[in-house]
């Protein structure tokens, strides 16, 4: 039940509007796990708006994609403003259902990262950034090209000068 | 045409916080993809920064890290910053990799290495931390335990020395240079020390919310009761003289906190201050009290009384009762010990910094000296379980005292100098640390100044790196060598004086000099002069030259002590429990061994 978007009747509900035009019911709170809804709720004074959210920048899959998100994660504790304020500790430990979660194509994977960034949802965007920062990890220039369809535009007096510039990482 | 989500897109605030999540060899591999991720991560101040303080956890002090954490971003070349320290780290494991692998050149290298100081103290903690498996565990760890001293040595000099030149030092980074001088580790740190005594006057106002309103002699009394109560109480009377009770840190971070009276005076009278109470050691016969006192022109109760003859004040005890002391009892203990009352003001009131610092020199002394009485003969290898190292504890001790005297000619010419310090100090130098050559130059020639003795030292140091430097001459088994039974990394035990030892080195036939072996009665032997003698590392830290018949090798499943594998990098790698040998690293010296 939690897996899918379905809203329980208990909470009291939103309307949001897909960026074509797709109009998606979702549990308040669910809801305000994204703290631009969070914001624009509350500028309807706190009452739960009657009419339709538009999400002009996310599309209907994504969107879905991204309440599902929220629905697995309805129960987090809420992050701190300022949590990342020391990022010593930050790792690229990922938990085994996000993991999971964010098994998609690449093209999902970066519409995912857009719309955490747009929609304001913090431990998602998190969560896309680590599953990217994994995907570079220990690979070569040539295959990170390879992995994410990158072209290679230096020149080869660039490419010399960078290679001369980051010599002192080779050696190791 | 709509622009479809790709990696080298996406709006640089994301990509940069992709690539805060990955190591710095990741950020530079994917720096070189194209030029877009290139302009985002090859100097981006956030990434670089973000990579100094998750890569390096400690940094030199002239590096002034927390003033450019606490400045604009762009004020540092984070990125320059980093490959600075990474060169350093490479460097520093070069050095360490050399002196394991080098027999000579040594004491050049490693103060190559000290040179970096606190920049290397990071690399050099993991090195000292490496797996049990390593090849050459006991070498690594040896050596880098070496350097680790040698940097953290130089920093309690400097501290000593300035309070030697007359400069105002808190009371308890004075008593913590003895520990920053004998042990190592992470957290035998002066930044972790005092932020544990922030930390205790943090809890003294969570524990009295009022306290900031209580009169100067509430404040002190509800200070050594909170104090008493956290365990800051003393030490009981058969630990008294205990090395440990000396060492402040180990007094803060011990879970009895057992410690002599002056330093839990220090204790009190550090967690005061941050309290914004004036306390002070008073240095009393054969005990320290503390003297708090009430700010100026009024009473320890408080009231407004202006005061011309000095400031109101009182005696607290912290170690034991943590009670206040009638001034008239003190007074009346002094008369009873004869002290004459014109000489009272000196027992009465507040010491100086650098006389707590002499005094616990002395303490050290006296614990050391308790330590061996009661050792001797029975344990060879006693040293081993008491922490601080005791060799360390009296070195630290000898060298607080030169240079809290500081450079007062009336000191510096007194015979207790030139006859019980300096002659410890050196001893302790060429005996168990050899590799502080440096230290002497810098900071004990220049105390010395012209005097006939200092003259002599430069010539044998400058001997020692001469002799440092040059490669040793290989002893190579051969015909004339046949009878030498036992190879450099034997373990054994002494067949008349029982004690565990390793062979270091041997000679077919006695080689020592004619007076020797008349002193030891190598002719009295059943074999004599003419049998194999074996250079040996024993478990009680000594070294020693000892004939063939009296080495006798342990029995198969014997494992060494603890001890010997402290000692035992000097010269080896690890343990071989199936030869049940050490294995050499003295190679370029016995190559067939």
């Amino acid at each position: 039940m939690a897996a899918n978007a379905q809203p329980t009747d208990a909470q009291p509900k939103i309307t949001l509007v897909s960026s074509d035009n797709q109009k998606i019911l979702v549990d308040r709170d669910i809801a305000e796990r994204s703290v631009l809804l969070k914001h624009m709720i509350q500028d309807f004074g706190g009452e739960t708006p009657d009419q339709d959210i538009p999400i002009h920048n996310v599309n209907e899959v994504v969107l879905k994609k991204v309440i599902e998100w929220c629905e697995h994660h309805r129960a987090d504790p809420p992050a701190t403003a300022e949590d990342d304020s020391d990022n010593r500790k930050k790792s690229t430990d990922i938990e085994e259902w996000d993991q999971k979660f964010m098994q998609v194509d690449q093209e999902m994977l970066f519409e995912i990262i857009l719309a955490a960034n747009y929609l304001d949802i913090k431990p998602l965007l998190d969560v896309g950034c680590k599953t990217v920062a994994n995907m570079i990890k220990g690979k070569s220039p040539d295959e990170i090209r390879k992995t994410f369809n990158i072209t290679n535009d230096f020149t080869p007096e660039e490419e010399d000068q960078i290679r001369r510039e980051n010599e002192w990482a080779e050696d190791r | 045409m709509e622009v479809r989500p790709a990696l080298a897109v996406l709006p640089a605030e994301i990509l940069e916080a992709i690539f805060l999540q990955l190591d710095y060899y990741s950020v530079v591999q994917a720096s070189q993809a194209c030029k877009h991720i290139r302009n985002i991560t090859a100097h981006a101040p956030v990434i670089w920064r973000h990579l100094c303080l998750t890569n390096f956890n400690y940094w030199d002090p002239h590096r002034h890290i927390q003033d450019k954490i606490a400045a604009p971003l762009s004020n540092t070349d984070w990125r320059e910053l980093f490959i600075e320290r990474y060169q350093i780290d490479k460097d520093t494991r070069h050095c360490l990799d050399r002196v394991i692998n080098t027999p000579h050149g040594r004491l050049q290298l490693i103060s190559d290495v000290a040179n970096y100081g606190y920049d290397a103290k990071g690399l050099l903690l993991r090195e000292w931390n490496c797996p049990d498996d390593a090849g050459d565990v006991l070498a690594r760890r040896f050596y880098a335990h070496v350097m680790l001293q040698r940097i953290q040595r130089e920093e309690a000099l400097r501290i000593w020395m300035h309070v030697g030149s007359g400069n105002d030092v808190p009371l308890e980074k004075v008593l913590f240079a003895f520990d920053l001088f004998t042990r190592v580790g992470d957290d035998v740190d002066l930044d972790v020390f005092t932020s544990k005594l922030d930390n205790l006057a943090k809890l003294m106002v969570a524990y009295h919310p009022n306290f900031h309103d209580l009169s100067t002699r509430q404040k002190a009394s509800a200070l050594a009761m909170f104090l008493h109560e956290r365990g800051f109480n003393g030490a009981p009377d058969d630990a008294y003289r205990n090395l440990r009770n000396s060492f402040i840190g180990l007094a803060l971070e011990s879970e009895d906190h057992h410690a002599l009276p002056l330093i839990h005076v220090a204790i009190y009278c550090a967690v005061a201050s941050r309290l914004g109470l004036d306390a002070r050691p008073c240095g009393y016969i054969y005990h320290v009290y503390c003297i708090v006192y009430a700010p100026e022109n009024h009473t320890l109760d408080g009231a407004y009384k202006p005061n011309s003859d000095g400031l109101d004040s009182m005696y607290l005890n912290p170690f034991g009762s943590g009670d206040e002391v009638e001034r008239s009892e003190l007074e009346r203990t002094l008369r009873d010990a004869g002290i004459p009352s014109e000489d009272h003001g000196v027992y009465l009131s507040a010491a100086p910094v650098c006389e707590m610092a002499l005094r616990t020199s002395r303490n050290i002394l006296n614990a050391v000296r308790t330590f061996r009485h009661h050792a001797d003969g029975r344990h060879h290898d006693a040293w081993a379980s008491v922490v601080p190292d005791v060799d360390a504890a009296v070195y630290a001790a000898v060298w607080a005292f030169v240079m809290v005297s500081g450079r007062s000619q009336a000191r510096l010419a007194s015979m207790e100098m030139w006859q019980r310090y300096l002659p410890r100090l050196l001893e302790s130098f060429q005996t168990y640390f050899p590799w502080d050559i440096t230290l002497l130059e810098k900071y004990l020639l220049p105390y010395l100044g012209s005097h006939p003795g200092a003259v002599r030292l430069a010539h044998f140091m400058q001997d020692l790196m001469t002799t440092d430097a040059q490669p040793k001459t290989p002893h190579r088994r051969g015909p004339e060598s046949s009878r030498v039974s036992f190879k450099v990394g034997q373990l054994f035990k002494h067949a008349r004086y029982g004690y565990e030892g390793v062979v270091t080195g041997w000679d077919p036939a006695c080689d020592a000099g004619e007076e020797w072996i008349s002193h030891m009665q190598v002719d009295e032997l059943p074999n004599g002069r003419n049998q194999s003698f074996y250079h040996i590392l024993a478990c009680d830290k000594s070294v020693r030259y000892v004939a063939e018949e009296n080495i006798r090798p342990v029995p198969p499943e014997t494992q060494p002590s603890k001890a010997i594998c402290m000692l035992a990098g000097r010269h080896f790698k690890r343990w071989d429990p199936e030869a049940r040998m050490f294995v050499s690293n003295v190679r370029h010296e016995y190559p067939d061994d």
